[in-house]
């Protein structure tokens, strides 16, 4: 793994806010997002950051670390 | 003292953040006229709303070419007038009051809000451009029924607004022979004189009258109808003014007098004769 | 007892017993608002209503009196007497008086709240159901003001044993510089006897004997307002002790130390100051207080950003100092050395996160004339969940995973729980206090059983009203489930065999010590001086203009609900018992008199 397990769950935690504002945002350049397409989103996000954790930490060290730190707070 | 350089950075930074603050504040207060509810108005006893010259009858009222005056009474769980009625394109100022416990007048969705003090007059000029029509609610917890309270501000186009009120004194019933009476009475709250025409229809019967109401006074007439033109039994009515219309049901009776007499009779009678004099505008709704 | 262990209760066993019963009152209050709680979320969003719409305003007096009063306060004198013991490492100077107050306090909320449950059963006449700020006309039973005001008087005489605590042991160290720990809770203290005079005048002068029929009427805005010059402060009462757990147990464990003592002390210093100053930002919409006075609170209520504002930069500067002394590394890399596994930490860090979103909706509340767009709407709602609700409640319950085991000397039942259950807590927050702000933009109106309307329907900009309701409801059955991990903890752990694994009663080191810190800021007299002149200069015209205006006792307003009947035994009672009293006491004094002067 890439990060620790409880570095992980505070990730996917943080990414409930974004996702919740996400729509209001989007919707300032006229994007109107539905519940439903927000949802398939924020999954599309999850699995992605689910990826990229779990894949074994065979790149350089210096890519993860600022991969966090986007995800991150 | 000991700061480190970047916690000075950010102190400072903090208080130019707070006073900008208090600039924009400032600059919406006395650049843009945002003004606040405050303590111009005088206190006022809620116990004797009803004799108030302001909140007496609570209303909407003109006060200039486009400036009007809106009195409203919040009190559990209503509010008084509802709705509320203005013009687009208007400037009303809004005087709200309590009768018994702390309310709010608050127009959803937009910044007119207040806290609705017994004792105390809120005063609110606002701006209306566009018609429109809002909701109002009550957000300070009054009782038990907090959630039913509720009024409605409608912001009319202005050639749809009008100000005029019909009420109608009639009999209900009187014996053949007699003359039917209809007081009829035009309120006109705008500035300008309204010239109008009052119509009574009843049976096959129409009776007009032009009438005109100076500004902000009250025109009253009176329509006499011959029962025995009509005959014996009910006849409906309608008096018309403009959009307005109330209507009645007139029973002529060969004899009256023993019905008069009896006592279970009074109570109804009472309460029908008060049913005769309602108001035009709530029975427009 | 084990060698090696060095926890609270090795060191202070009688003192733990207190703490630990603090805090079992704190958490069954939690309990209670927590219930009470989602009993709303469901009616209010109408997913599910099974009480009539008249007790939801029982239900909502209950939930707000409950977590603010009781869960708050309770945890507040725990953590305060944990922090005067622990760093001036003395015992508390009579462990009876100690438990005289905590007592005082758990019989006024006990009053208080029969009081209000009563609301619940018809055939006792007694309510309460006025909402955490009890506006008059709207009248409760007086069990209720009589409970708050003992509730107070406990918290008074806690707030003396910590400073006779400290005069103690300032005679033995005069030239000693007030430990940190303490130095907050004596700020704090002198807050909360200024602020608590307010609400103190309200209660005792007015809605008391208001309420037994002693007088016939008061000044609904003369009293609104003193609830005010209590009701602003005591959010600050609430949040400084979260402040001195991201002070002082932060930095800690987040494997480092304090960024500044001295800074952390001008916090301190600010918020006694300027806590007060301010409630009439509460008042921004009342008619009967003129524009310059709210523009008064607002001024002072900006510059109290400043505290939190360098708060927010020790807290942050502290972590990142943690962060490195555990081998973290980059701007913005060192976020991932920090120890997210420690339920503490992690919750502590998140509840910080939320109290960032919470001064941005603060700042609108704060500003005067936006303020008119959200005032009493949903958006305030949202606003204190985020403060009250998380920045306070979050730390408090991320705290107790490191206080329980050191006041019970048994293990934490379990670590994983209790990240599952801070985080949990942040992302159901996330839900609901989102969907508050953005009702409250619409309208939507806070207090309120029903808000769905008969004559329009409020109009969403972005999605729909029914969508913000779910959001709502969702974060609520977070919360919930939250909350029933957070128990399942703290039963788990009351319930494990005592442990000899515990960490030592320490807490953060500093970076730049006190020795740093200017000697005028431990003068606290002149703090309190400064802070009762500003309040002075920012209450007196205001109170004597609404009472020149008003009169002392207002206008003729019945009280609503009118009069209990049990009200009119309860006057009786009191005169009688007092009379009786008296006759005693005459009777004594007659007995005694001659006596002494034979």
């Amino acid at each position: 793994m890439r990060i620790s397990k409880a570095g992980l769950l505070i990730v996917l935690a943080l990414l409930a806010p974004l996702l919740v504002e996400l729509r209001t945002v989007l919707s300032w350049i006229n994007v109107e997002l539905g519940v439903l397409e927000t949802a398939v989103i924020g999954a599309l996000i999850v699995g992605v950051i689910l990826v990229w954790a779990f894949l074994p930490e065979n790149g350089d060290d210096e890519s993860s670390e600022t991969d966090v730190s986007k995800s991150g707070p | 003292m000991n700061i480190h350089t970047y916690e000075k950075v950010w102190l400072i930074a903090a208080l130019v953040l707070i006073v900008g603050f208090i600039a924009t504040i400032t600059y919406g207060s006395v650049a843009l006229g945002i003004t606040m509810v405050g303590d111009q108005e005088e206190t006022i006893e809620p116990s004797e709303l009803n004799d108030d010259e302001r909140f007496g009858e609570p209303r909407v009222e003109q006060v200039g070419e486009n400036e009007y005056e809106a009195y409203v009474i919040a009190q559990t769980f209503t509010f008084y007038p509802d709705p509320i009625e203005v013009p687009a394109d208007s400037e009303v100022t809004f005087y709200v009051t309590s009768r018994d416990v702390i309310h709010s007048f608050s127009v959803a969705g937009t910044n007119i809000n207040t806290m609705v003090i017994p004792g105390e007059v809120s005063k609110m000029t606002v701006e209306f451009d566009e018609p429109d029509e809002y909701g109002v609610v009550c957000n300070e917890y009054c009782g038990d029924f907090h959630h039913t309270m509720e009024g409605l501000l409608h912001v009319v186009p202005e050639d749809e607004f009008d100000m005029t009120e019909l009420s109608v004194e009639a009999d209900d019933e009187i014996e053949l022979g007699d003359e039917a009476t209809f007081d009829v009475a035009v309120e006109n709250a705008a500035l300008d004189d309204l010239e109008t025409t009052v119509t009574l229809e009843i049976g096959n019967e129409t009776f007009e009258e032009t009438i005109t109401v100076a500004g902000g006074e009250t025109h009253e007439t009176t329509f006499e109808v011959d029962s025995s033109e009509l005959g014996e039994g009910d006849h409906d009515w309608t008096v018309t003014v403009d959009d307005y219309e109330e209507s009645g049901t007139l029973t002529v009776v060969e004899d009256l007098e023993d019905e008069d007499e009896t006592d279970d009779g009074d109570d109804e009678d009472g309460d029908d004769d008060s049913d005769g004099d309602t108001d035009g505008g709530e029975d427009d709704e | 007892m084990s060698e090696a262990r060095d926890a609270y209760i090795d060191n202070f066993p009688a003192e733990a017993k207190v703490v630990r019963a603090a805090f079992y009152s704190s958490f069954f209050a939690l309990a209670l608002g927590g219930v009470f709680g989602i009993i709303q979320t469901l009616h209010r969003t109408d997913f599910y209503r099974f009480i009539d719409p008249a007790d939801y305003y029982t239900v909502l007096t209950a939930h707000g009196v409950f977590l603010v009063i009781s869960f708050t306060i309770f945890f507040l004198v725990g953590i305060f007497t944990w922090a005067i013991t622990t760093s001036l490492d003395r015992e508390v100077e009579d462990i009876r008086f100690t438990w005289a107050w905590y007592l005082l306090m758990a019989v006024g909320i006990t009053l208080s709240g029969i009081a209000i449950l009563a609301g619940f059963i018809d055939s006792i006449d007694m309510s309460a159901s006025v909402l955490f700020t009890f506006y008059a006309p709207l009248q409760a039973h007086p069990l209720f003001y009589i409970g708050l005001v003992l509730f107070v008087v406990g918290t008074w005489l806690a707030g003396l044993d910590w400073f006779r605590s400290w005069w103690a042991w300032k005679a033995e160290n005069p030239d000693e510089r007030i430990p940190l720990p303490t130095f907050m809770v004596l700020t704090t203290t002198l807050m909360w006897y200024l602020a608590t005079l307010g609400v103190a005048v309200a209660i005792l002068f007015f809605l008391l004997p208001w309420s037994l029929g002693l007088i016939e009427t008061v000044n609904p805005l003369l009293t609104r307002t003193l609830f005010w010059f209590f009701g602003h402060p005591v959010v600050y009462f609430w949040l400084m002790p979260a402040y001195m757990m991201w002070y002082i147990m932060l930095p800690k464990v987040s494997g480092g130390k304090l960024f500044s003592d001295p800074l952390a002390r001008v916090v301190f210093v600010l918020f006694l100051i300027l806590s007060v100053p301010t409630g009439i930002h509460h008042q921004y919409l009342d008619p009967g207080i003129a524009e310059g006075f709210k523009f008064i609170a607002m001024t002072n209520t900006m510059f109290l950003l400043l505290p939190s504002l360098l708060t927010a930069f020790t807290v942050v500067a502290s972590m990142e100092h943690g962060a490195r002394q555990r081998g973290g590394t980059g701007y913005v890399g060192w976020l991932k050395a920090l120890p997210w596994r420690d339920p503490v930490f992690a919750g502590m860090a998140l509840a910080g996160l939320m109290f960032a979103a919470a001064g941005f909706s603060g700042m609108i509340n704060a500003g005067m004339n936006i303020n008119y767009l959200v005032h009493n709407t949903f958006w305030v709602v949202g606003h204190f969940h985020l403060t009250v609700g998380t920045a306070v409640a979050l730390t408090f319950m991320a705290v107790t995973y490191w206080f329980l085991p050191q006041v019970t000397g048994k293990a934490l039942w379990s670590r994983s729980v209790a990240l599952g259950q801070v985080v949990l807590w942040f992302v159901g927050m996330t839900f609901m206090s989102n969907a508050m702000h953005r009702g409250g933009l619409l309208g939507i109106p806070r207090r309120t059983a029903e808000p769905q309307y008969d004559g329009f329907e409020f109009e969403a900009a972005v999605g729909s009203v029914g969508e913000l309701d779910a959001q709502v409801a969702l974060g609520g059955v977070l919360l919930t489930l939250s909350l029933v991990l957070f128990f399942a903890n703290v039963i788990g752990t009351a319930l494990n065999g005592r442990s000899d694994a515990l960490p030592a009663n320490e807490y953060a080191e500093t970076l730049s010590g006190p020795e740093d810190a200017p000697l005028v800021l431990d003068n606290l007299k002149l703090w309190t001086a400064i802070a009762v002149v500003l309040v002075i200069f920012a209450y007196t015209f205001p109170l004597l203009s609404i009472i020149d205006r008003g009169g002392l006792l207002g206008p003729d307003v019945n009280p609503f609900p009118v009069s209990l009947e049990s009200v009119a035994f309860l006057t009786f009672a009191v005169e009688h018992l007092g009379t009786a009293a008296l006759e005693s006491a005459g009777n004594a004094v007659q007995t005694v008199v001659p006596g002494v002067i034979r």
